[in-house]
């Protein structure tokens, strides 16, 4: 249902020597999503998840590659028109504003702005409490507020596909269980081909595929059972040469 | 007396859709055009004949006054002086607003003073629209000035918003606070073309425990230019805030200067100001929920009015 063929996206940067060095965020890379299934990808910080993320909903533009959506070839098209083929996305960081309200975005992410129906999302979706409709998306909602906002207005699209870059930043232990209940159900009943970018052991042991990124390729595709002897090696100190029983906190890390 | 031209600035400004019910008082063309009074809000011309005073008895709860004024006279400037005195322990409505028709070259112009004395524990919510439409090319220009005189507990929203068609505005908020007061301003501006407009707000609170909170939000498309000036004294133990923020859209300039001056030590003021484009994550927000770029950029500048 998607299919990413030999990504690319790449920066300029200054690295001290030379003003205009390339860098590839993504170098290369190459997967099919199949419809339906639920997918979580993780990898070390800086490995290029966020920017695959925003590359398949059109956020940023590709330097080389194409990306394919049920067939047709999406990657000359705009956020609207990825939205409007049905590739729904929750940012990482929500954007907040002045003057809207959780109730607007609902409304336009569906269309709908019947209060029984929006009542009846809102209970559907589940993780939001209904004193939150009229809660201005500003700068006072807190860091999980706006992440269950988020999430909100990405399931009331309906998408096919639906990309959640980080779901669980900011948000407290208990709704955590939920969140990933919520995702499931979506995917089960709906068959909504479901991407989560996640550190979080509750979203990779509920993907049917996990995808390890580093430095911009996909170094594993699989299960989390057999993922997860090289997610501990990330994790593990990178200071190979740390003497046994020296107490250095850098190892630690 | 009223055309269809009329009761279409009307609509805007005062959202009247015919004459209102309650106390009223029409002023068209620099004359009155129409005026009702009520058992406890009296209107009359004032000794000068520059204006009118508005009375309000002690005790008037959820009442309301219209006051707007309409100009569809090619080259008339209109200056008018009017006060309200609102009586202590009342809670009213007072809606004001200015429509300009321009249907020729000669310039039009009013400038409204409005000056409000609020007694003790009283509430009023003033609301005011400025609009200027019309197929001539003369310059439609709105000065208005509002002075507020709040006495001990007395309590003032005021809802201040220029739409859209005025060339050139020139605004004074001035207003001084008693004890236990409180005033919220919340300005909303949309220029566009060459238009020009400019805010200057004067805020003291003089009163121990008083507050007030000025939100000024501006939007600034075309060539057109916006300035907006603030200053919040206190003289006593109170808290003040100022936030003014501007987006601008293609050409538009802006300059916003909020200031706070302690006189007091027991002084809590802050301000918060911003000038720049719509946010890109909005923007995009709003596109990966299915609309347009234009669409989204409306969606926001309506939120960031409202």
């Amino acid at each position: 249902m998607l299919e990413l063929k030999d990504l690319y996206f790449s920066v300029t940067e200054k690295d001290g020597l030379n003003d205009n060095q390339k860098r590839d965020i993504i170098d290369g890379m190459s997967f099919v999503f199949e419809t339906g299934k639920f997918y979580a990808i993780t990898g070390p910080n800086g490995s290029g998840k966020t920017t695959l993320a925003r590359l398949i909903m059109g956020i940023n533009q590709v330097s080389g590659g194409e990306i394919h959506f049920n067939g047709q070839d999406i990657t000359g098209l705009t956020i609207t028109e990825r939205a409007k083929a049905g590739i729904a996305y929750s940012f990482q960081q929500p954007a907040r504003f002045k003057g809207i309200t959780f109730r607007d975005l609902l409304s336009i992410s569906t269309g709908i702005d019947d209060e029984a129906k929006l009542i009846s999302l809102v209970r559907r979706v589940g993780i939001c409490p209904l004193s939150f409709l009229d809660k201005a998306v500003d700068a006072t909602l807190s860091g999980g507020e706006i992440k269950k906002i988020e999430l909100a207005t990405t399931i009331a699209r309906n998408p096919k596909l639906a990309i959640y870059d980080e779901p669980d930043t900011g948000i407290d232990l208990w709704t955590i269980g939920p969140m990933v209940s919520l995702l499931k159900k979506e995917q089960m009943e709906n068959h909504t081909t479901t991407i989560v970018v996640s550190h979080n052991k509750a979203f990779l042991e509920a993907a049917d595929t996990v995808l390890i990124v580093n430095h911009g390729k996909f170094v594993y595709v699989g299960n989390l059972k057999d993922a997860l002897p090289i997610l501990a090696d990330f994790s593990i100190c990178n200071y190979k040469n740390c003497p046994e029983g020296e107490q250095d906190a850098r190892c630690f890390r | 007396m009223l055309d269809a031209l009329d009761k279409d600035l009307l609509k805007v400004v005062a959202d009247l859709e015919d004459i209102p019910k309650g106390a009223y008082n029409i002023r068209k063309n620099g004359k009155l055009a129409s005026r009702a009074t009520s058992a406890n809000i009296n209107i009359e011309t004032n000794a000068e004949n520059t204006g009118i005073i508005v009375t309000i008895a002690p005790g008037t709860i959820n009442e309301s006054v219209h006051i707007p004024v309409i100009l569809s006279e090619a080259g008339l400037n209109d200056v008018v002086y009017n006060t309200f005195i609102v009586g202590s322990g009342s809670d009213v409505t007072i809606i004001a607003g200015c429509g300009i028709h321009c249907g020729g070259s000669a310039p039009e112009g009013h400038e409204g003073i409005h000056e409000f004395r609020v007694g003790k524990g009283a509430r009023v919510k003033y609301v005011e629209k400025h609009y200027a439409t019309g197929p001539g090319a003369g310059k439609r220009t709105l000065n208005p000035t509002t002075k507020v005189f709040l006495e001990e507990n007395a309590h003032v929203e005021m809802e201040l918003t220029q739409i859209g068609g005025v060339d050139d505005a020139d605004r004074l908020n001035e207003a001084t606070l008693g004890a236990g007061s409180s005033i919220l301003i919340m300005e909303r501006v949309m220029t566009d073309g060459n238009q020009k407009a400019s805010s200057k707000n004067e805020i003291i609170l003089a009163g121990e425990n008083s507050r007030s909170n000025m939100v000024s939000r501006s939007v600034i498309k075309g060539n057109s230019r916006q300035n907006f000036y603030a200053t919040m004294t206190a003289r006593a133990k109170c808290v003040g805030h100022i936030e003014c923020d501007a987006i601008i859209m293609d050409n538009g300039t802006n300059e916003t200067i909020p200031a706070l001056r302690a006189e007091h030590p027991d002084a809590e003021l802050s301000h918060e100001a911003s000038i720049g484009k719509i946010a890109g994550d909005q923007l995009m927000k709003l596109m990966s929920l299915g609309l347009t770029y234009d669409e989204a950029v409306n969606r926001i500048i309506q939120g960031f009015l409202r």
